[in-house]
């Protein structure tokens, strides 16, 4: 069953056209990930998928509805998919609990226990149970990304978007934030799409990469085809490029 | 645009609440104007025509002259005390029905107002400091400046003959001002009504005067153009009634022929004592001012500052529209454009406390809306999109997320912003809310003080803005800001 189905997408910026007709397909328990040079388009894609860039022309169909469309009540929509940025966006204002509580007790899904006692499961998840009451600016960048999974995943949805979760670590922290990712893909079925520059995680954890370049997606297949047998010309160029390093 | 309504709604309704407010601040005054009483404005700083006494009573030759009228023919009269030019303008816009100022009839003035009989003659005179013996006559002052009062005839009668004697006019808006610039020797002279002139001689202020009254004017009531001509024809009856009976005489002689003031005490803490009732009344004015003022000025300015980051275009250019107008206006013009420019356009009287807290709203207002729309700005763009991101529509996120710590970003400058509030109230001395500086001008009017005053109304200045930062440093420390 298909999660998200993306059908001749635009998307410009001025006279910057940023997208330039994506079709994108992501299905139920499906681990997606796009890979592609900087300034190809990749946040704007997956920032397109919950509407926090508004499409230009095309379909966006999440859950069965056209996000696309005017009129439609986003908000309803966005709570079904988590998204974690390159950044963390932790709430600065608020202490470790209560940034994953915030949403679930204002959008009335959670009771103020409940909420305490899941903000808590979901520490354990990402393992950092003794953070609690900590403050955002007391942690490690790592300690602050996997945070910020444990805050989309507390409201519970069925879709997680990664835009770079792991570029603005320090190298030893990556593991930690990976392996928190791994194991929502692997223990919990998650549908996910990430947009990443590791390539290790891509091969070990993706049913499928993408590879967007130019404001298209240049080839799509299974890690072994995308890594051990590109055929696009582009890819092949980025391949060598990033293997290289 | 549907799921912003909460927060637009939010707003409306505070919006609509400022204005009803301010709708019944001002709703008893207009009941009052119902009344039979004529509000009179009058110049309270030009003795011996009208000053505070050492009681810090309005009295002189138009106050007593226009009591005695009144009680004379029946009627009720307010005085409003501004300046000179401030009760013209009102006249003119229609906040008050006329005014006694010891203002000369002249043929510009007779294009806009309406006169009564005249009941003075008033001549110029030119006066030097006491040991000033080289400027004898008009004809010493080729080249040397003079100082006069603006608006005075003695500043008319200065600019007609500046050309043939060859001398420079400096204006000041206050006698005392022109005296003390005689006597520390930035002018050499001044014009003034003589018995302006001689009030201030005989206040102590070491003056001469070396010519004979002249360009003689008559000095009557005005009234706008075509109106109020119950008033004018009830003071001219009123009038010849006291010439008859020898009250308008006694008023006279009361004032123009007044003994020389010795036992006023002259020395700072003197001063002081005698005043100490008026100042600390026009230091509440100040406070009480400050204070509405500024819950005004915060709530207009939260509101148009957040309108400054609603996702709709139509509020972020009201907002930009608002803050341009107000930030960019100087605001002496604004306050003397609410007060004089509003009835004009509305044809209703404004009180010069409600026109007063209108203009610091909107001034302060518009400062105030600029930093809450940059301090919202500031916040990395990315709470915002994570907050949305979540499920959370934009007032929640705005509410939980960014403006506490928008707020954050604020408190210096609100606290700031409080403290210029303080100071600029004493720009509405201009449209004679009785506040601190109001009062100091009053009683230098009076006594010709200038320094000692000054001085004064400084420090009590500097006190409340050292409470009030202290305050607001409690506050900050308290809020863990
Ligand atoms: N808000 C915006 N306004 C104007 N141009 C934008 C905006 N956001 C992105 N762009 C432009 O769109 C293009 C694609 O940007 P995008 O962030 O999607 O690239 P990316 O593939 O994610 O790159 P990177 O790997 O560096 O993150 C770039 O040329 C960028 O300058
Ligand atoms: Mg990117």
């Amino acid at each position: 069953m298909s999660k998200i189905k993306v059908t001749d997408l635009h998307k410009q910026y001025a006279d910057n056209h940023v997208l330039r007709g994506v079709d994108l397909e992501v299905k139920d328990n499906e681990v997606v990930v796009i890979i592609g040079p900087s300034g190809s388009g990749k946040s704007t894609l997956l920032r397109t998928l919950n509407k926090l860039e508004e499409p230009t022309s095309g379909s966006v169909v999440v859950h069965g509805t056209d996000i696309a469309q005017k009129g439609v009540n986003i908000d309803q929509v966005r709570e079904q998919i988590g998204m974690v940025f390159q950044h963390f966006n932790l709430f600065n204002n608020l202490s470790v609990g209560k940034n994953i509580m915030l949403a679930p007790v204002e959008l009335g899904k959670l009771s103020k226990e409940d909420a305490v006692k899941q903000a808590k499961k979901l520490l354990g998840v990402v393992g950092l149970e003794n953070k609690f009451d900590a403050s955002v600016n007391s942690l490690s960048g790592g300690q602050k990304q996997r945070v910020a999974i444990a805050r989309a995943l507390a409201m519970n949805p069925d879709i997680m978007l990664f835009d770079e979760p792991t570029s603005a670590l320090d190298p030893e922290m990556v593991g930690d934030v990976l392996n928190v990712m791994k194991k929502l893909a692997k223990e919990k079925g998650m549908t996910m799409v990430v947009v990443t520059h590791e390539m290790g995680f891509a091969k070990e954890v993706a049913d499928r990469v993408v590879f967007v370049d130019d404001g298209i997606i240049q080839e799509e297949g299974t890690p072994d085809e995308i890594f051990n047998h590109p055929k696009n010309d582009r890819l092949k160029s980025f391949l060598s490029k990033i293997l290289e390093v | 645009m549907k799921r912003h309504f909460p927060v637009i709604r939010w707003l409306m309704v505070l919006s609509i609440g400022l204005v009803v407010a301010l709708g019944l601040f001002s709703a008893p005054i207009k009941s009052n104007a119902a009344e039979k009483t004529y509000q009179i404005g009058t110049d309270v700083t030009f003795p011996p025509f009208e000053y505070a006494n050492d009681n810090n009573k309005y009295v002189g030759i138009d106050i007593d002259l226009m009591n005695a009228i009144a009680k004379d023919q029946g009627f009720k009269v307010n005085f409003k005390p501004t300046s000179f030019n401030g009760a013209i303008q009102a006249v003119q816009s229609g906040q008050l029905n006329g005014m006694v100022a010891g203002m000369s009839v002249t043929p510009e003035r007779k294009g806009t107002f309406d006169f009564s009989t005249a009941y003075y003659n008033s001549g110029v005179v030119m006066a030097v400091s006491q040991n000033n013996n080289d400027i004898k006559s008009l004809k010493d002052l080729k080249g040397k400046t003079i100082a006069v009062k603006t608006g005075t005839t003695g500043a008319q009668y200065a600019q007609s003959i500046q050309k043939k004697y060859g001398f420079k006019i400096s204006t000041f808006d206050d006698s005392s001002n022109v005296y003390e610039d005689v006597l520390t020797g930035n002018s050499v002279a001044c014009f003034d009504d003589e018995p302006v002139l001689k009030y201030g001689i005989n206040q102590g202020t070491k003056l001469k005067i070396v010519t004979k009254p002249a360009a003689g004017t008559p000095i009557a009531l005005g009234v706008k153009k075509g109106t109020n001509k119950d008033l004018v024809e009830k003071f001219n009856a009123g009038l010849a009634h006291l010439k008859k009976n020898g009250e308008y005489k006694k008023i006279m002689d009361k004032y123009l022929n007044a003994k020389k003031n010795t036992e006023d005490n002259h020395s700072f803490f003197g001063i002081l004592k005698q005043n100490k009732t008026f100042l600390w009344q026009g230091f509440l004015q100040t406070l009480w001012l400050t204070i509405v003022s500024i819950i005004f000025a915060t709530i207009f300015g939260v509101i148009f500052g957040l309108f400054g980051v609603l996702p709709i275009k139509f509020f972020r250019g009201l907002s930009s529209t608002v803050i341009y107008l107000f930030r960019g206006m100087p605001l002496l013009v604004l306050a003397l454009f609410i007060y004089t420019g509003i009835p004009t356009l509305t044809g209703t009287r404004i009180p010069a406390f409600i026109a007063g807290v209108i203009t610091l709203m909107l001034d302060e207002g518009a400062y105030i809306a600029a930093f809450v729309k940059g301090g919202i700005e500031s916040v990395d763009k990315g709470q915002m999109e994570a907050a949305r991101s979540l499920g959370l529509p934009f007032g929640k996120s705005m509410r939980k997320v960014i403006l506490p710590q928008g707020v954050k970003l604020m408190v210096p400058s609100f606290i700031n912003q409080f403290i210029i509030t303080l100071k600029d109230t004493s720009i509405l001395s201009i449209i004679g809310i009785l506040e601190l500086t109001q009062t100091g001008k009053i009683i230098i009017a009076r006594n010709l003080e200038g320094f000692k005053v000054w001085a004064m109304v400084a420090i009590i200045y500097l006190v409340v803005i050292t409470l009030l930062t202290w305050l607001s440093n409690w506050v900050k420390r308290r809020a863990k800001i």
